[in-house]
């Protein structure tokens, strides 16, 4: 369910093909103890089944038909074969076994290595590039291309060398015990693989034609499910109905145009196996009768046709397994490819202790070249003080923010951190020397006192004392269990408020020299709205501090004012010399004044 | 392990109620009968041609054997093996376009059956299950159906034929040689068949483990940003490092049982070849049984592998298939509780307005009511509703719509019981605008013409100049045509919620509800689209959800709720001078909205 959009696109060529032979075996290195001893177990089992007919063969020729010897003698012969037949079906077992094993874990290990790799890398990629991307198809690369990989170093790598090894022996074998026959018989090889390409490339067609319907089936009854309320709100179920009839009656049909692909060419192999048989029947009779071949070697020859055709008969479905894989394997690649232009420097400033102060000199950006969001900004925010911007929706406010944590950098401009170009700082440094409390948070489905602490290790009584010291207690002590209060998706989910909330207790937590804030717009419930104003009070005291303000009670707090619009400081001062200047913050207040219960107001 | 835990409880309940759940697929099976029994007979068919090769090869090897073989007569003989092999051929093709062929159409009518259902389930349908939840279950449910009555059915009736003709052949040629080479094979039908069942079992629990890391890299990737801006990276990591190597433990412990299965296969195979090379050699030495019996006995063994895997596969199957049966049956009879009426006699004119009376009203998933002993009046006009988060003002609404079920004699629409008119008959009246604006995949036309279909292009457009959004939607590349939703643009909370007012408004219905549905709007714009529709004052009934005390001011009557009753009503004026709950909004939204998303430089006139 969770592959809806999971298309596979199929070759891009952005990969050459042995390159990305190159980098698959590179992951296989680390593992070449294992992969050593799968085909050594390989051999072994290759080795042990084609013995069989051949053993077989032996007791036919050198004891049940020798009418020379003794019954006695024969019987007695037969039964030393028939232990070493024995044996050997042990041995097939037990390295058949072992070999399935191996395999799987060696596959499992590097996909598990490969998944790391890629989601360590997807971390570090910029935001803009997240923007491009929508997020389900990085899912799949994580979980559906590295899944069809794996099904390549299981079921294909080691075993396709077994099979080319048995292929190989048996036809080894076949000409030791006759020539002519054993040359007849190579010749369904050549057909097998080219029954073989052409299926799979037809088959591949028609997969794809199902997937992409059953993704239609499958996003139309999930919009259905999701929208139910609106479809019976606007009494259209009828229709719906026939519509969804109509998509499932498009995947019927091309299920069965499937199967008629599958019924022509599944019967094939064995027509052709079948096709084998007649032929030894005619030929291999023929050479018996001029003497050219033993029974014991007849029959030897039509259990080895039976063993010849098994890996023939999955080699189609090998050979797509290979196709998809490397496709997959060229996509995963691309992604590991993609470069980010937002890294760490190579030689990073080593600050010891950052004081908080903040420059923003002659700054520019745009998120695209031709949409300029600030323009020129030039701003310093001494050691501890308290900064508010306000303004209207795309004045800029947030890109400020973004400009400072570094998820995009100035197009023109620097932005200093205790006057070092953030730049020149490792984005770790950066990152936990400022606070962040947006406006969402990220939980992690566990206890709220593990979504606090984090990774910081710091103490349960720790973290108690600083909800208790900035009256956070309310509320914690309001929750069910306290701080061990399971919360997130499908557990406690929390209201807004209380989001912002958690967010300040992993901030005050780690005592980060600078602190930014994203207020919530959105209105937050009175009980929560409470706290929080504690909250706020308690962070901005001897912090650096860059707050998107919403509320009068925080933007009071400030010491500076900065008003912000079409990307420019238009004003800044203390809520006082605002106000006396009667410019755009006092019409801000003003405009709240006037429609504060003095009738309605209009536009 | 939840559905795991499930299947194991709902294995007694299958067996008590199967008549009436295979009675949902048996008229099926009757429709198809003809198409069912042409296939089983191809494949029937099939099954002798295939056993009738090494009777041939039997006469061939004896023939070798007695040295009365000559070219022609093996000529002949190998002329047959190839007239076999097509006509098996051909037949292969037959059974497989109308038996697999069969199962995909009875997946279809199942479908569609289980689809049509769903549209008629209601609210508290989906307060027990998500619909991730009811997704993963119709796929994965139709799948294991459609192979029990597929490729487990062949199975079944091929391995049947199969094991009796063979086992007869070799019973025909010797008897005590068939009942040692048949020794080992009753172990593999029992291996497979705990071997299947085990690895069903691990496979789940892969899959479950599958599930959840895709859940986790998503989460993650969603929130990017967050992750980023409060550097939670290297825990990210660890989790995901945690999980991957959970799935890759449940990975091998499938592996284990995998590998086992072909292993043992080959094992029981081999070992009755063994005791056929030992003693069926010693008989032929004896003179017990010609040389081309032993060969053809050795064929019929290796024919014999097959169906008795075939045995515990089909079996595990079965019971997979029949226990996904028995959930599509629970669910496709699965009964709404708010019930509709056959035979509505609904009036033609009906005042649309609401009378409520003492309702009361409980969610099924919690004791505590949502709404209690309300009773209110809503005729003509414009009405608030306010209240605290989870104070019932979305119930309400909800109940309105007919969405929940409500007791009988609690809420009238005109003067009659909702419960003596039937679902359309108040639903056609209503236009309810919820929280969550759902849209459809499709153009932005078509989504708002989905309440009204068949609305002209004028139309439409006036919706959306009501709902303020006709702009917005001329500066999309494609305008109206453009797509909503992952092919084509992405909208923001507010266009989406002015996109689901504007398929309100187009349905002209004489009720409106706004259930708190533009909050994301900033107060101005909220303010502009709600006064452009109460201005126009085409509507007998608009019912308004909202904390914003300046909107709740303009209407004729305000409600406030409270833990789900009513705390009091009244015009604007009167609630400020007497309710505290109401003037503790009014101080603090007033007090609160600097700087709130309020166009810099727009001067109140």
């Amino acid at each position: 369910m969770r592959n809806f959009g999971y298309d596979e696109e199929g070759w891009s060529g952005t990969q050459k093909e042995h390159r990305i032979w190159q980098r698959i075996l590179g992951y296989s290195a680390s593992h070449s103890p294992g992969l050593l001893l799968a085909v050594v177990l390989s051999l072994l089992v290759t080795g042990a089944t084609l013995a069989l007919p051949r053993l077989m063969q032996m007791g036919i020729d050198d004891y049940i038909t020798a009418t020379t010897l003794g019954v006695g003698e024969r019987v007695h012969g037969l039964g030393v074969i028939a232990l070493i037949y024995g044996i050997l079906v042990v041995v097939v077992f037990l390295t058949g076994f072992l070999q399935i094993v191996i395999l799987e874990r060696i596959g499992q290990s590097i996909m598990h290595t490969i998944r790391q790799d890629l989601f360590s890398h997807l971390l570090k990629l910029d935001l803009a590039f997240f923007n491009k991307q929508p997020v389900g198809r990085l899912v799949t690369r994580l979980t559906n291309d590295i899944q069809n990989m794996h099904e390549m170093f299981t079921s294909v790598l080691v075993t396709v060398f077994n099979d080319f090894l048995k292929l190989a022996g048996i036809l080894v074998l076949l000409f030791l015990m006759n020539f002519r026959l054993a040359l007849l018989l190579s010749l369904f090889v050549p057909a097998a693989i080219a029954i073989t390409v052409v299926f799979s490339r037809l088959a591949r067609q028609k997969f794809r034609a199902i997937r992409q319907q059953l993704v239609r089936l499958n996003s139309f009854l999930q919009e259905s499910i999701f929208g139910l309320r609106v479809i019976q709100l606007f009494g259209r179920q009828a229709d719906n109905y026939g519509r969804y009839v109509s998509l499932s009656q498009e995947f019927v049909q091309r299920t069965l145009a499937q199967i008629r692909l599958f019924g022509t060419f599944m019967p094939l192999t064995e027509l052709m196996s079948s096709m084998a048989i007649a032929m030894i029947v005619w030929y291999g009779g023929g050479e018996i009768i001029r003497q050219e071949l033993t029974l014991g070697e007849f029959v030897a020859f039509l259990s080895y046709m039976r063993l010849f055709f098994q890996p023939l008969r999955e080699l189609s479905q090998k050979y797509s397994i290979v196709q998809s894989a490397l496709a997959s394997a060229e996509r995963i690649f691309d992604l590991l490819d993609t470069t980010m232009q937002i890294r760490s420097p190579e030689k990073p400033a080593q600050p010891k202790q950052i004081k908080g102060s903040i420059t923003f000199a002659n700054v520019s950006f745009g998120y695209n070249k031709d949409e300029v969001i600030l323009r020129d900004i030039s701003l310093d925010i001494a050691p501890g003080e308290t900064v508010a911007v306000v303004g209207s929706t795309g004045a800029g406010k947030s890109t400020l923010i973004n400009l400072l944590v570094r998820f995009y950098d100035p197009l023109q401009g620097r932005v200093l951190l205790d006057g070092i170009d953030v730049r020149e700082f490792t984005l770790q440094d950066l990152r936990s020397n400022i606070g962040v409390v947006m406006q969402d948070v990220f939980i992690l489905p566990d206890t709220l006192l593990a979504n606090i602490v984090l990774e910081t290790g710091i103490g349960r009584e720790k973290v108690m004392e600083i909800i208790r010291d900035t009256g956070m207690e309310a509320f914690v002590n309001g929750l069910p269990d306290g701080l061990d209060t399971v919360i997130g998706e499908g557990s406690l989910e929390l209201s807004a408020g209380e989001k912002q909330l958690l967010c300040f207790a992993r901030v005050l937590c780690r005592d980060p020299a600078v602190l930014v804030l994203d207020e919530a717009t959105s209105s937050i419930d009175t009980a929560s709205e409470n706290i929080l104003e504690h909250a706020v009070a308690a962070s901005f005291k001897d912090r650096t501090s860059l707050v998107i303000a919403h509320r009068l009670s925080t933007i009071r707090r400030a010491d500076r004012i900065i008003v912000m619009d079409g990307g420019r400081i238009k004003e800044q001062g203390t809520h006082g010399e605002l106000m006396a200047l009667q410019g755009l913050y006092y019409n801000l207040v003003q405009l709240d004044l006037y429609q504060d219960g003095n009738g309605p107001a209009g536009p | 392990m939840k559905t795991l835990h499930k299947t194991v409880d709902d294995a007694p309940a299958a067996r008590r109620r199967l008549g009436p759940v295979l009675a949902m697929i048996r008229p099926i099976f009757a429709r198809y009968a003809l198409r069912l029994a042409l296939g089983f007979a191809t494949l029937v068919g099939v099954d002798f041609l295939q056993l009738i090769i090494p009777r041939l090869l039997k006469t061939a090897v004896d023939s070798l054997a007695a040295g009365s073989a000559t070219g022609k007569s093996l000529a002949g003989i190998s002329g047959l093996i190839l007239a076999a092999a097509v006509g098996a051929a051909l037949l292969r093709f037959c059974w497989r376009y109308l038996i697999i062929g069969f199962s995909r159409l009875l997946e279809r009518d199942i479908r569609n059956r289980i689809y049509s259902h769903v549209l008629k389930m209601d609210r508290s349908f989906f307060e027990k299950r998500t619909s991730g939840d009811i997704m993963a279950h119709i796929s994965n449910d139709l799948q294991a159906v459609q192979m029990a009555c597929g490729i487990g059915l062949v199975s079944a009736v091929d391995a049947l034929v199969m094991s009796v003709a063979a086992i007869s052949f070799m019973a025909y040629i010797n008897p005590q040689l068939t009942l040692l080479a048949l020794l080992p094979m009753p172990f593999l039908a029992v291996s497979t068949l705990f071997l299947t069942g085990r690895l069903h079992h691990r496979f789940n629990i892969v899959q479950e483990q599958f599930s959840l890391l895709t859940e986790f890299v998503r989460s993650t990737l969603v929130s990017i940003r967050l992750v980023k801006a409060y550097t939670m990276e290297n825990m990210q990591r660890k989790v995901s490092d945690r999980l991957g190597k959970k799935y890759v433990r449940s990975n091998i412990r499938v592996a284990m049982i995998h590998g086992l299965l072909f292993p043992v296969a080959a094992l029981v195979g081999n070992l009755g070849m063994l005791l056929v090379l030992y003693y069926g050699g010693r008989f032929a030495i004896e003179g017990r049984i010609s040389l081309g019996d032993f060969v053809a006995f050795i064929t019929y063994l290796y024919m014999l592998v097959w169906p008795m895997m075939a045995i515990g596969w089909v079996a595990n199957l079965t019971q997979r298939g029949l226990t996904s049966l028995q959930r599509i049956h629970e669910l496709t009879t699965s009964i709404p509780r708010l019930k509709d009426l056959a035979d509505s006699s609904s009036p033609e004119v009906i005042d649309p307005w609401f009378r409520l009376q003492n309702l009361t009203f409980s969610y099924q998933s919690s004791s505590r009511p949502a709404l209690q002993d309300l009773t209110m009046e809503l005729r003509g006009g414009i009405y608030g509703i306010t209240g605290r988060t989870g104070s019932g003002k979305s119930t309400l609404c909800q109940l309105l719509a007919r969405l929940y079920p409500v007791p009988d004699g609690c809420l009238f629409f005109g003067s009659r019981d909702v419960n003596t008119l039937s679902l359309d008959t108040v639903r056609s009246r209503v236009a309810y605008v919820g929280q969550e604006a759902i849209l459809f995949s499709d153009t932005i036309a078509e989504n708002i013409a989905y309440g009204k279909p068949g609305a002209t292009a004028g139309e439409i457009e006036a919706a959306a100049q009501k709902a303020a959004i006709h702009n917005e939607i001329l500066d999309f590349p494609k305008g109206y045509g453009t797509t909503v939703g992952e092919r084509g643009v992405t909208l923001s909370g507010g266009q989406r919620q002015r996109l689901a007012l504007a398929r309100a408004l187009i349905t002209d219905r004489s009720v409106l509800i706004i259930d708190d549905a533009l909050a994301a709007l900033d107060v101005e714009t909220e303010h502009q689209v709600l006064r452009s529709i109460v201005s126009r004052q085409d509507r007998n009934l608009i019912l308004i959800v909202s904390q914003r005390v300046k909107l709740l001011s303009e209407t004729d009557r305000i409600f406030i709720l409270e833990k789900g009753r009513l705390q009091d009503s009244g015009i604007h004026g009167e609630l400020l001078a007497r309710n505290s709950l109401y003037r503790t909004m009014n101080e603090k939204q007033a007090r609160e909205s600097v700087g709130r998303h309020v166009p810099v430089g727009q001067r109140p006139v």
